[in-house]
């Protein structure tokens, strides 16, 4: 079984606020992350398989990343995500979330495709920080 | 363009996800066991031997594993790990002799392994229970050191031997 990733980046501006609580809440335990501000988000798409006895290819990375640019960079990029992306009018944009979701629009791309599948989605927020999201639900509770 | 049709939300459940933050620190030490003879220390450990010692800008890489809380999209434990990193390793390790602060219980000497276990049960103890994950050490961007949990808990109570502990002649191979 092999790994392969693509990388791509992309920019969008976001503030965290929860809806359900009032504004000083909001300031309150979200700081300086409650004012819209921006990052320069960094994605990494790991599709997990056997190499293809005809192509000698896990995936063919050009499809990957043509899914990518149409699930991922034309619904985030350059977009504010608190205002532009429907899923984020409830749910914080945080990289969690925004790792979760990425997850679940690639997926929904990915099923049924033979010999390889959608293996982990990690998202670099900054060069300190990043999330990695394996589809995994608190049901599976052996591995929490 | 997305598609309209797209399902957006979540089909059920609380996802869980693993985030990792990375943190330096600089420390000075020395490789060297007394139970070993001068002669053999220099031979096993080479450089890393040096009386006077050596130092290294350490990268400590921490991952944590949680569901994402519906209140705040955060991996519970998370707006913690910043706190507890720079109070348990960060205030204890940072422009500090390694060798100072490393015991025999924690291990032979002050190599990377040990640093990265000794590092592992201070983190695990000031972390709500079971949510840390991963912990990577890099010594140098070309040298690092992984453990997970498996590892770490076997790591727990270490038995570190040397043949003089075993009653031979000291000839480590």
């Amino acid at each position: 079984m092999i790994q392969v990733t693509k990388r791509v980046e992309f920019c969008a501006a976001h503030r965290y606020a929860n809806p359900r609580w009032s504004e000083a809440e909001n300031q309150r335990v979200f700081g300086k992350c409650a004012n819209v501000h921006g990052h320069n988000y960094i994605l990494e798409v790991t599709v997990e398989g056997e190499p293809s006895p005809d192509t000698g290819m896990v995936m063919d990375l050009k499809v990957l990343k043509d899914l990518i640019i149409e699930a991922v960079m034309d619904r985030f990029d350059h977009k504010d995500l608190n205002q532009d992306v429907p899923y984020f009018k409830e749910k914080n944009p945080t990289p969690e979330n925004l790792a979760v979701v990425i997850w679940e629009l690639l997926e929904a791309r990915l099923e049924g495709r033979q010999g390889h599948w959608l293996h982990r989605i990690r998202l670099h927020e900054n060069g300190s920080f990043f999330v990695d999201y394996f589809g995994e639900h608190a049901g599976h509770a052996e591995r929490i | 363009m997305p598609r309209e049709s797209e399902p957006e939300r979540s089909a059920g459940g609380v996802p869980v996800v693993e985030i990792t933050r990375s943190y330096g620190f600089s420390a000075a030490h020395r490789l060297h066991n007394p139970r070993f003879s001068l002669a053999d220390n220099a031979r096993i450990y080479g450089r890393c031997n040096n009386p006077n010692g050596h130092g290294h800008t350490y990268r400590l890489e921490v991952t944590i594993r949680g569901p994402v809380s519906s209140e705040t999209g955060w991996v519970e434990a998370g707006p913690a790990l910043d706190a507890v990193v720079r109070t348990q390793v960060l205030r204890r390790f940072d422009r500090m002799t390694l060798d100072h602060l490393i015991t025999p219980t924690d291990g032979p000497t002050s190599t990377t392994e040990v640093l990265a276990a000794l590092l592992w049960r201070i983190l695990d103890g000031a972390l709500p229970a079971r949510r840390l994950c991963h912990l990577r050490l890099e010594e140098t961007p070309n040298n690092f050191f992984d453990l997970d949990r498996d590892g770490a808990e076997g790591l727990a109570r270490p038995v570190f031997t040397t043949p003089a502990d075993r009653g031979q002649k000291v000839s480590p191979a």
